[in-house]
């Protein structure tokens, strides 16, 4: 069991040291435009240059995808891939993109690999289509002409963010740049006529861009039909769009890698996870990893390990050895002998038992996890604020992303705002920077915000972050730094 | 025709369902109630910096301050709960709930000493108000939370905006916890509200016309953890309030239904029931996790949809 376990995992390093070959010359999450109207307004005008087209749309649109001065791909199932490849290449498109739940991956990169050397000047993508309209949303149920409401008992706003799906993603593959689309959501009662706005494509392209991954976003149909018509006020709300994607091609922010807090380590992705959803939505910066393709990497520099798997002998030996180190393991609902079990158990209540190992713990859950809102409370109680990379005040309505170099410190903060009406946000981030410096899409040019370093954490405001912005740390003099943003 | 707006203030989700026949004008006054939110917002707020409250609490140890209508009309009504309620709601109760707040986040619980030094500090009776609008606190290290007691008055406020555009029939919701009905839904007699349920078991529903609810519950005990505190402060002890219940109360202003919400929530239903005897026209229903269910009604009738 343990050699054939091994055996997996080496194949799926192998895998994937092969994958980021092929793959790493994508350098920079994008995004790519799902086009269905019959006529399109030209790529340099758009401003965005891969469009998605579906797989049975009429030649002369790819042909005028092309001339028009697009990168056209389809959108295809896994089945279909090896047909769409083949004629791919004969009609000139710049790749394939192939639909699958991240649920459904077990064979995708063994699929990958071959299209990818049968087509070697194709690009492949792999799309998650479960994720969700970015939005900030009420407690109102309203069907028809009632009105529904539900009481609860807290008032705290809840956000539909992408980030656990990105961070999911990546645990399914992390050499490639996660890939999402979502539908919009109908309008509710009472806006029936209420449009996609401007703020609410720009928060989406935010959201991507902020998270690293490459979003395909559906334009309405009417909105393409204005573009192509050259409506000024299509092109007016189109041009604060395009602002977002701009801010977000950049390509400084390549080098830059997540950075976490928390290490999740699951048996099956599943990107509907609430508990790994909540984290998100609590600002708790976590990564993935699934269990038999874990290295001993995937868990370094994290200060909680979250174990959604049944840890298996070498697995099990890992983690005991971490919480040796000082580190907190909270292994959920895994009933089985463990090396830790050999120290005294303290219940810590009815559901939850704690062994001290080293200078760290071992906890134990013994159900799955009944309410995800706590839980994510609880991790965040686990990392505690001496270790916490990141912390937030007044941002409720707030997902923030901290990035690091390789093996780094900090580098940037990137912050979105889902309530589109400004916000004065606090943080608080984990080393000492003496210059901080803030860039949004909105304003455009960088501002020094004012410092406060304390205990080895730098507290700074952001006075008014609207849809996005993101943070530079730097550690220099702020002569030497400069106006302008890296 | 319906018109639907929501919008982030006092750090929750306000939303407004509206009624008329025009939705311009639906708009525009869902529009100014917003914006009367948002300057109740400005006035009651602890978070900002400029608030008159903030204000108030910066200087009012030291000279009687004064401060807007709005803010005189809360911090008043909010003392004559406390004493209706012999000082289980108290707005002054801030600096012990401050205290508390670095145990919610992880941080070690307050000791026995440090609990101690903070009740001098916690009194709503060291209170003074000067008519017409000014007032002084009698203790050096006082602080006022309107936490309890405020997206009750916003949404008051908003309902008062509508009515005088005309708008008779709207929802405004404070993020679910508070909530206004205004009129009814055309063709039906009032708004159908689905109560919090804890046991997922009962489905308490009221009908709501000219009306509020608001509902408060304890933070929910730690999954990973011992004697984990909530954010409810009891005033009389210091300490986070041990309850499972989960109560909702109906009565005709938000400001009413908001600090009941915590004050029934602090006396459980026993004690509950002593202090609604004395109030005319409120309702109240605690429902703990087990399904165990304790009502007070002398006002609206609570349904019940589930199968306990």
């Amino acid at each position: 069991m343990i050699i054939r376990q091994v055996t997996q995992r080496r194949i799926a390093q192998t895998a994937r040291l092969g994958l980021f070959v092929l793959v790493s010359t994508c350098g920079w999450s994008s995004v790519f435009i799902h086009w269905t109207g019959s006529t399109l307004p030209p790529a340099r005008e758009l401003g965005v240059s891969d469009l998605v087209l579906s797989y049975d749309a009429p030649s002369p649109l790819m042909q005028a995808a092309r001339k028009q001065g697009y990168r056209a791909y389809v959108e295809v199932l896994p089945q279909q891939a090896t047909e769409a490849a083949t004629k791919a290449e004969s009609e000139g498109w710049a790749g394939i993109i192939l639909r699958t739940r991240v649920s459904e991956r077990a064979q995708m990169q063994t699929i990958l690999a071959g299209l990818r050397s049968a087509h070697p000047k194709l690009r492949f993508f792999v799309l998650d289509p479960d994720g969700k309209q970015p939005e900030m949303r009420g407690s109102l149920v309203i069907k028809r002409d009632a009105v529904l409401e539900v009481s609860s008992p807290t008032a705290q706003p809840w956000i539909d963010s992408n980030l656990a799906l990105v961070r999911i993603e990546q645990g399914a593959d992390s050499g490639q740049i996660p890939m999402y689309s979502f539908t919009w959501n109908p309008p509710v009662a009472g806006q029936p006529g209420r449009m996609i706005t401007a703020a609410d494509y720009s928060l989406a392209v935010a959201e991507a861009g902020a998270f690293h991954a490459d979003l395909i976003l559906e334009l309405d149909a009417g909105l393409q039909k204005a573009l192509s018509q050259r409506d000024p006020q299509a092109w007016t709300l189109w041009k604060q769009v395009r602002s977002y994607a701009e801010f977000y091609s950049h390509p400084a922010q390549a080098g830059l890698q997540a950075a976490a807090d928390v290490a999740v380590v699951v048996d099956d992705l599943d990107s509907s996870d609430e508990a790994m959803n909540l984290m998100a939505r609590h600002n708790i910066p976590f990564k993935v990893s699934v269990a038999a393709n874990l290295q001993s990497q995937d868990l370094e520099g994290v200060d909680v390990v979250v174990v959604f798997a049944k840890p298996d002998k070498e697995l099990a030996a890992q983690l005991e050895h971490l919480a040796s180190q000082g580190k907190t393991i909270v292994v959920v609902d895994a009933h089985g002998s463990y090396p830790w079990q050999t120290q005294a158990a303290v219940q810590l209540n009815e559901h939850a038992v704690s062994y001290a190992v080293g200078s760290g713990k071992v906890l134990e859950l013994s159900e799955p996890v009944s309410d995800p809102e706590t839980f994510a409370q609880d991790i965040r109680r686990l990392i505690g604020n001496q270790n916490a990379l990141m912390t937030l005040w007044n941002g409720l309505t707030t997902i923030a992303v901290p990035y690091r170099e390789k093996r780094g410190g900090l580098k940037t903060v990137d912050l979105i705002n889902y309530a589109q009406d400004p916000v004065r946000v606090q943080v608080k981030v984990k080393g000492s920077f003496t210059v901080i410096r803030y860039d949004s899409p909105e304003r455009g040019g960088c501002r020094s915000l004012a410092p406060t370093s304390h205990d080895g954490f730098t507290e700074f405001v952001i006075p008014d972050l609207l849809i996005a912005g993101r943070v530079h740390l730097e550690n220099q003099p702020a002569a030497a730094s400069g106006e302008r943003c890296p | 025709m319906l018109v639907y707006q929501k919008k982030y203030i006092m750090g929750t989700v306000f939303e407004i369902a509206a009624y008329d026949q025009s939705s311009q004008h639906a708009s525009a006054a869902i529009d100014q109630a917003f914006q009367e939110i948002v300057h109740v917002d400005d006035e009651l707020s602890n978070y900002k910096s400029e608030s008159a409250l903030s204000k108030l609490n910066r200087s009012a140890h030291f000279h009687a301050e004064a401060v807007p209508s709005d803010l005189y009309r809360v911090i008043e009504a909010a003392v004559q709960f406390s004493k209706l309620s012999d000082g289980k709601f108290d707005i002054s109760i801030a600096p012990l709930v401050n205290l508390w707040k670095a145990a919610l986040s992880g941080d070690a619980a307050p000791t026995l000493e440090q609990q101690q030094a903070v009740k001098p500090c916690v009194g709503y009776e060291k209170i003074e108000f000067i008519a017409p609008r000014q007032i002084s606190f009698r203790s050096p290290c006082m602080q006022l939370d309107l936490g309890a007691i405020g997206k009750g008055y916003a949404v008051d406020r908003a309902a008062e905006v509508l009515r005088v555009s005309g708008i008779i029939n709207a929802l405004i919701n404070a993020g679910g916890s508070t909530m206004v009905a205004m009129g009814a839904p055309p063709g039906q007699t009032a708004w159908l509200v689905h109560l919090r349920d804890p046991s997922h078991k009962i489905d308490p529903q009221v009908m709501l016309k000219d009306e509020s609810v608001s509902t408060s519950e304890q933070s929910m005990p730690s999954l990973l953890g011992k004697n984990s505190p909530g954010h409810i402060i009891d005033p009389e002890t210091g300490q986070p309030l041990q309850t499972e219940f989960a109560v909702s109360v109906i009565a005709k202003t938000g400001m009413m239904s908001d600090s009941f919400a915590t004050t029934l929530l602090l006396l459980g239903p026993a004690q509950g029931r002593v202090l609604l005897a004395r109030i005319p026209a409120v309702s109240a229903i605690w429902i703990a996790p087990d399904a165990r269910v304790e009502t007070v009604i002398s006002g609206p009738q609570i349904l019940f949809g589930g199968k306990a």
